[in-house]
C-alpha cells in the first residue's frame, strides 16, 4: 500500500521542484504566485486553527449527503431499467436528453431555486452524482450472462423477486461499485464549482475568497487539499470495488 | 435412491420454429417423440446446429417449443424448476459465492438449514473430490475443478432430472476423460435421470445408457442406439469401436445435410442484404 503512494509523492515533489524553479526565473508577484513555502505556512495555519476541517467537512458533508441520496434512486432505477426493456425504453430518452447538461450548468438555477442555502449545492452534486451511478448500474445488470440467470432458475430462484436477490443483484454490484466510484468523483469536483459561485463555507469558498482578497497561497491551499481528498478516496474506493470485482479483475 | 420406475420425460411432437434475422423462419426441431426412463442416462449427439440445445433449453423451462408438450414425470413443463437441474458447458458458478455456496444455492431455495445444507453440500463436493477446496472463491479453480463444482451443485439439491448441455466441452481430452469418469460414479451413486448433449462420440458411448443421433436442421431423432456395454468401459475394446464406427457413420451422412443446411443460410443472408 505504502510503495503504491511512491510515484505520487514523486510527482508532487517534481511539482514543487518546478514551481520554485519558475519563481526564481520569472520571480511573478506573491499575489499571482507564491513561492511553495507561503502555501505551506498557510495550509498549516489554517490546519491548527482548525479553518480547513471546518471547510473540508462542510464540503465533505455535502457531497456525502448528495452522492447517498442520489444512490437512492439511482441504483433501484437502474436495476429496473437494466432488467425490463421496456421500462429502459421509456426511462431511456429522459435519461438521454438529461445526460449531456453538466451538472456545472445547473448551478445558476440552483441558486434562483434554492438561494445559497445547502439545499442548492446538494441538488447539483445530486445531478452531477446521479448519471454515472445511473449508467453503470444499467450496464451492470445488462452485462450479466443470461447462463448465470439460468443457472439461477434451475437452482430454485422461480419468481423474479427471489432471481433479482440472489442473482442479478450479486451479479451487478461490482458494476454498480465502480459506479459509485466515479460519481463521487464527478459529486467532489462539483461541489467545488457549486462553492466557487454561492457559498460561505467549503473547500470551493475558501478558493473564491481567496481570490477575492488576493492571496494566492489560500486558493492553493483548497486547491491542494481537494487533490489530496480526492486521491485518498479513490484509493478507497479502489480498495473496496477489489473486494467486489467478480467477473472482471 | 432407488429407481423409480416408468417415464422421467415425455417428448410428445415437440417442434421448434423461430424466425430469422431477415424474417423467415426457421425450423429448428422437426417434431420429436422421445420417452426417458427414470434414472437412465441418454446421450444427444447430432451435428452442430441441430437443435440439441435447443431441446435441452425447452426441457428446462427456459423455451417454450412451437407445438407439442413435454412431460416430467407427468406433469407439463411450464417454466424453470428446481426439480429439473442443469450443468452448462461455461459453468455458470455464482462468482460472488465460495464453492460451498454454489453448492449450497439451491438447498437453501429448498429450506435446508445452514447446517445442513453445509452437510449436504460437503458431501456432495465429497463426490467430487473437491471437499478440501470448499470454501475457496470459484475464480481460484480451474476449468474442470469448476465444472466439478457445477456438478455437485446441480445433483445436490436431488432433482429428477440433469440437463447436461455439452458440459465438458470447453475441458482438455485429459480433464474430460477424468470427469466423465467421476459424472458415472456420481450418476450410479444417486441415480438422476440424465441428459447430456455431447459432439463427441466416444464421450457419447462411453457415458450413455441409450444414444440419440440427431439428423441435420431440422433437428428430428435418426437413430437410438442402446449401449450393451457395462461399465466401466475399455474405451479401446473392439466392441466400443464398433458403436464408434457405425455412430460415425450416421453422423457423416447429417454431416453432409448440415454443411449444406448452413451455406444456403449464408446465401440466403446474402440475398436479403
Amino acid at each position: 500500500m505504502l510503495w503504491r503512494a511512491a510515484p505520487l509523492v514523486v510527482a508532487f515533489a517534481v511539482i514543487v521542484a518546478v514551481w520554485q524553479t519558475v519563481i526564481w526565473v520569472f520571480a511573478p508577484h506573491v499575489s499571482l504566485l507564491p513561492p511553495p513555502l507561503l502555501p505551506a505556512q498557510e495550509f498549516w495555519k489554517l490546519l491548527a486553527s482548525g479553518e480547513l476541517f471546518v471547510h473540508t467537512g462542510m464540503s465533505l458533508m455535502r457531497v456525502v449527503s448528495a452522492w447517498l441520496l442520489a444512490g437512492c434512486v439511482a441504483i433501484p432505477l437502474g436495476l429496473a431499467m437494466g432488467w425490463s426493456t421496456r421500462f429502459e425504453r421509456i426511462a431511456d430518452p429522459f435519461v438521454e436528453l438529461f445526460r449531456p447538461i453538466s451538472p456545472l450548468a445547473w448551478i445558476p438555477l440552483a441558486i434562483l431555486w434554492f438561494g445559497i442555502n445547502e439545499a442548492g449545492k446538494i441538488f447539483v452534486v445530486f445531478i452531477a452524482t446521479f448519471f454515472p451511478t445511473l449508467i453503470s448500474t444499467v450496464a451492470g445488470v445488462k452485462r450479466i450472462d443470461p447462463v448465470l440467470v439460468h443457472a439461477g432458475q434451475v437452482l430454485g430462484c422461480i419468481d423474479q423477486q427471489s432471481l433479482f436477490r440472489k442473482v442479478i443483484l450479486p451479479a451487478a454490484l461490482p458494476s454498480i461499485i465502480v459506479g459509485l466510484r466515479i460519481s463521487f468523483g464527478t459529486g467532489w469536483a462539483a461541489i467545488i464549482a457549486a462553492e466557487l459561485v454561492a457559498a460561505r463555507s467549503g473547500l470551493g469558498y475558501l478558493i473564491a475568497n481567496g481570490m477575492e482578497v488576493l492571496r494566492a497561497d489560500k486558493v492553493l491551499v483548497g486547491m491542494v487539499m481537494i487533490g489530496l481528498l480526492g486521491v485518498a478516496f479513490d484509493a478507497l474506493f479502489r480498495q473496496l470495488s477489489r473486494r467486489y470485482s467478480w467477473g472482471r479483475t | 435412491m432407488t429407481r423409480r420406475p416408468g417415464k422421467a420425460i415425455s417428448i410428445r411432437g415437440i417442434a421448434m420454429t423461430y424466425a430469422s434475422a431477415s424474417g423467415s423462419a426457421v425450423e429448428a426441431l422437426a417434431p420429436i417423440d422421445l420417452e426417458i426412463g427414470a434414472g437412465e442416462f441418454l446421450v444427444v449427439v447430432g451435428p452442430s446446429g441441430c437443435g440439441k440445445s435447443t431441446l435441452a433449453n425447452i426441457l428446462a423451462g427456459f423455451g417454450k417449443p412451437t407445438a407439442g408438450v413435454a412431460l416430467i414425470e407427468g406433469t407439463p413443463i411450464t417454466g424453470p424448476a428446481i426439480d429439473r437441474g442443469m450443468v452448462f458447458q461455461s459453468y455458470a458458478l455464482f462468482p460472488w459465492l465460495s464453492v460451498t455456496g454454489n453448492v449450497e444455492f439451491g438447498l437453501e431455495r429448498k429450506g435446508l438449514s445452514k447446517s445442513a445444507r453445509r452437510e449436504v453440500a460437503l458431501g456432495y463436493l465429497q463426490s467430487v473430490g473437491l471437499a478440501d477446496f470448499a470454501d475457496r472463491q470459484v475464480d481460484e479453480l480451474s476449468g474442470g475443478m469448476k465444472q466439478r463444482v457445477a456438478i455437485a451443485r446441480a445433483f445436490a439439491p436431488e432433482p429428477s432430472v440433469i440437463f447436461m448441455d455439452e458440459p465438458f466441452g470447453a475441458l482438455d481430452a485429459l480433464t474430460r476423460r477424468a470427469l466423465q469418469k467421476q459424472l458415472l460414479q456420481i450418476w450410479e451413486e444417486h441415480r438422476k435421470t440424465v441428459l447430456f448433449i455431447t459432439h463427441s462420440v466416444p464421450e457419447a458411448i462411453f457415458l450413455a445408457d441409450r444414444i440419440i443421433v440427431m439428423t441435420a436442421r431440422p433437428g428430428s431423432i435418426k437413430t437410438e442406439i442402446r449401449v450393451a456395454l457395462s461399465h466401466p468401459r475399455d474405451t479401446t475394446s473392439a466392441a466400443f469401436r464398433d458403436y464408434e464406427r457405425s455412430i460415425y457413420a450416421q453422423l457423416d451422412e447429417e454431416l453432409v445435410k448440415s454443411f449444406a443446411v448452413e451455406a444456403a443460410d449464408l446465401r440466403q443472408g446474402a440475398a436479403a442484404d
